[in-house]
């Protein structure tokens, strides 16, 4: 049996008559660039986050760009955020002209509010959590400890569109928060975009211009702005995943729970506190024998993938932010010891199952 | 701060169905739209939505139109822009000079880069005043930035020549120009970096944003592959600190439809400027566009300068005819160029031409009827304002 680690064209086929109406449709329109296409999205988002605003920009790295931006941060200024992420959850911050400043994680690979006060000086201006693998941070730390700071927080929820925190959704914890539309993600298009959320008016005002070249109306700039939009195209096929994005992520956490009980005690295996519902956009499990076992489970013809191997902070485009081996050393040792395991909704229970025998098999 | 606008819309897609001849031909362009389909579900089956073959084929075949080594898809022409700048290595404390009449994306592009824009006056061509360049240039100056405006190349022997001089990089902003020519050489390969967009409405467009920049520097090239994807050299290393503004793979089977038919796009715009000079020329309130046997003109916009600008264009409209400004206020005078302390009269060519100016539908669909209706409008038009 193969099982791939990522197998987008499953979905494609499931949803290969609605993505294609929705292809002919903005086809015929002729309306390419923003218009009802993307306001549509917009609204139907806004709605599932639970926020007043929602933008479709051009990738989720704009997405987390554009509000540090709209939010003025610049050179100067320093951001919070998680070194094992995805190389854009720092880049965006160096993008803007701040400094991006590290705090390790905890063992549920997502920043540590225990260690969050700590890392906070008169220049920080933002606390940027990642919901690392689509589970939500703990945003009733981070946000208590941004408040008494008087900083903005803004949630990298680039994997965790759906997941909820105390019943409420990601997007909508924070300041305003950054999702990927990016095709291998849980609502995934077919090809690059992102989307902002937010509740605050003057921040959307702001996000809004800076996307669309700063453009008041087609011949009045008032600031310096951007291209970053998502388009209408990418728009009608997001507006077709949402429909189906809850009923994806109930698979998802059903295959967590199916790897759970196959692998419990076997190797180290994610699980959700009573207060969060992630949406397992990777499941990792720990071992020492990483490596091996990842090459074991290629043999088996299943495909796995290291979220991260190589922390932002010992990359070499970190070099100037002057971090070594051993500052960061919960996230050292998971990137030594993490392996994501397939997980999408079009996976089999029968490919689950060959999976976890797999990886028993391994230890056995 | 009250309710915002829910989206700005650009003009050219509110009204435009409700005129008969307009500049957004979209939905006549893409009637064969089941061919891409076709093509996008091959892509779809493979997974390959994030660079990928179709990316790669299309970079070689632009590179082919543009006369360069190098072809990069980005994210959009702004990008395009952009990261040309970047991969120079412009920053903080660098001038960029470029010109004034232009859309707002050229000088958004410096901007972004950290930079400041220098603008120097137009000529009567609506083109960057190569003359005017070298007063300038300050230690500060980091690259030059013409605008192929319209789709007619600037003076670039000149441009080059001064470029030279002040060992000066040229990023030409070729957005409006593809297929345009210079003394036989293509708009893109001109300079040390091309930058093209393929806006829905431009004359090689995909469904969406999408941009590409050419150059034949090998060095230049790899840089602007690593900045257009998060500065990674695979999966898990990361070079530099990088941008993600990437042509999507969608997008490039749309583009490669196209290129199919990109000659004939082209020839189309040229035969209907052609047609316009010809029948403009005997109206003595319109100043058709400047021609220069040396260039080949592609006529993304055909814009013609008259008398009584603005109540011709609502007398256009008002009889179907989506006659628009490109653009009416010029970027120093632009309420977001504060900063850079221009005023009124800085750069009186441009200041004059941005009253005068209006842009013709020009694409490839319409009919000789259809300009025969715009011609006869105008004449209509001055016989009746002379009256």
């Amino acid at each position: 049996m193969k099982v791939p680690f990522v197998s987008l064209d499953r979905q494609f086929r499931d949803l290969q008559d609605e993505l294609t109406a929705a292809f002919q449709r903005v086809g015929a329109s002729g309306f390419y660039i923003l218009g009802e296409e993307v306001e549509r999205f917009e609204s139907e988002a806004a709605a599932y986050c639970g926020t007043r605003f929602a933008l479709g920009v051009a990738n989720g790295s704009d997405a987390l760009f554009l509000p540090l931006k709209a939010l003025g941060i610049g050179p100067g200024d320093e951001v919070i955020t998680c070194p094992n992420s995805f190389i854009a959850s720092a880049w965006v911050i160096v993008a803007a002209g701040a400094r991006p400043v590290f705090v390790d994680a905890a063992h549920d690979y997502n920043l540590d509010p225990a260690r969050l006060e700590a890392a906070i000086t008169p220049r920080t201006r933002a606390v940027m959590p990642v919901h690392l693998t689509g589970r939500p941070a703990a945003m009733d730390e981070i946000s208590a400890i941004a408040a008494r700071h008087g900083l903005a927080v803004i949630e990298d929820a680039a994997q965790a569109i759906g997941a909820r925190y105390r019943g409420r959704r990601t997007g909508s914890l924070g300041t305003a928060a950054g999702f990927s539309l990016h095709p291998v993600k849980n609502l995934g298009v077919l090809g690059d975009g992102g989307l902002i959320t937010t509740d605050d008016p003057e921040l959307f005002g702001r996000i809004s211009l800076l996307r669309n070249h700063g453009l008041r109306d087609r011949d009045h700039c008032s600031v310096w702005g951007y291209n970053s939009r998502l388009d209408a195209l990418q728009s009608a096929f997001a507006s077709v995943k949402l429909k189906h994005l809850d009923a994806w992520s109930d698979r998802c956490r059903q295959i967590a729970s199916l790897y759970r009980g196959g692998l419990e005690g076997v190797v180290e295996v994610p699980r959700d506190q009573p207060h969060e519902e992630a949406v397992y956009h990777n499941f990792i499990v720990r071992s020492e024998q990483r490596d091996r076992l990842a090459s074991h489970l290629q043999e088996k013809g299943i495909g796995t993938r290291v979220h991260y191997p190589v922390p932002i902070h010992l990359q070499e485009c970190a070099r100037e932010l002057g971090h070594r081996e051993g500052d960061f050393p919960e996230v050292e040792a998971q990137a030594r010891t993490i392996l994501s395991l397939p997980i999408y909704p079009e996976l089999q229970d029968e490919e689950v199952a060959y999976v976890i025998e797999s990886v028993r098999s391994f230890f056995a | 701060m009250t309710e915002p606008d829910r989206t700005f819309l650009p003009r050219q897609y509110e009204a435009t169905s409700a005129l008969d001849i307009n500049h957004n031909y979209l939905p006549q362009q893409f009637a064969d739209r089941d061919l891409i389909l076709a093509k996008i579900a091959e892509v779809v089956a493979r997974g390959d939505f994030t660079l990928g073959r179709e990316v790669d084929r299309f970079e070689d075949e632009f590179a082919a139109i543009a006369g360069t080594r190098h072809a990069v898809g980005v994210g959009s022409g702004t990008d395009a822009l952009f990261l040309s700048l970047k991969a120079l290595g412009v920053d903080k404390g660098d001038e960029v000079i470029t010109t004034p009449y232009t859309f707002f994306a050229t000088v958004g592009a410096i901007v972004t880069a950290g930079a400041r824009p220098v603008f120097v006056d137009i000529r009567e061509d609506y083109n960057i005043d190569p003359a005017r360049i070298e007063a300038a240039i300050t230690p500060r100056t980091k690259a030059i930035l013409p605008v192929h405006w319209s789709g007619k190349p600037c003076d670039m022997d000149t441009i080059l020549d001064v470029a030279a001089r002040h060992r000066l990089p040229v990023v030409e902003d070729a957005c409006h120009a593809i297929q345009a020519t210079y003394k036989g050489r293509s708009a893109g390969s001109l300079g040390t970096i091309g930058c093209f967009s393929m806006h829905p409405l431009k004359n090689l467009n995909v469904w969406g944003d999408g941009g590409v920049a050419t150059t034949s520097n090998d060095g230049i090239a790899a840089r602007l592959r690593l900045l257009r994807n998060h500065g990674l050299l695979n999966r898990d290393e990361c070079a530099v600190f990088a941008y993600n503004s990437r042509l999507d793979t969608v997008q490039a089977v749309v583009a490669r439809h196209l290129l199919g038919k990109l000659d004939a796009i082209t020839s189309a715009r040229i035969a209907h400027a052609a047609y316009y000079d010809e029948r403009l020329r005997s109206i003595p309130q319109v100043i058709v566009p400047e021609r220069d046997p040396e260039v080949r003109q592609v006529f993304h916009i055909y814009v013609v300068r008259c008398q009584a600008r603005d109540e011709l264009q609502k007398h256009l409209i008002a009889h179907g005819v989506d006659a628009k400004v490109h653009y009416p206020i010029p970027m120093h005078l632009q309420p977001a160029a504060q900063e850079f302390g221009y005023c009124h009269g800085d750069f009186p060519v441009c200041e004059r031409v941005v009253g005068e100016v209006l842009s013709l539908p020009v694409h490839e669909f319409l009919t000789s009827d259809q300009q025969d209706r715009v011609v006869d409008l105008i004449e209509r038009f001055y016989a009746g304002t002379t009256r």
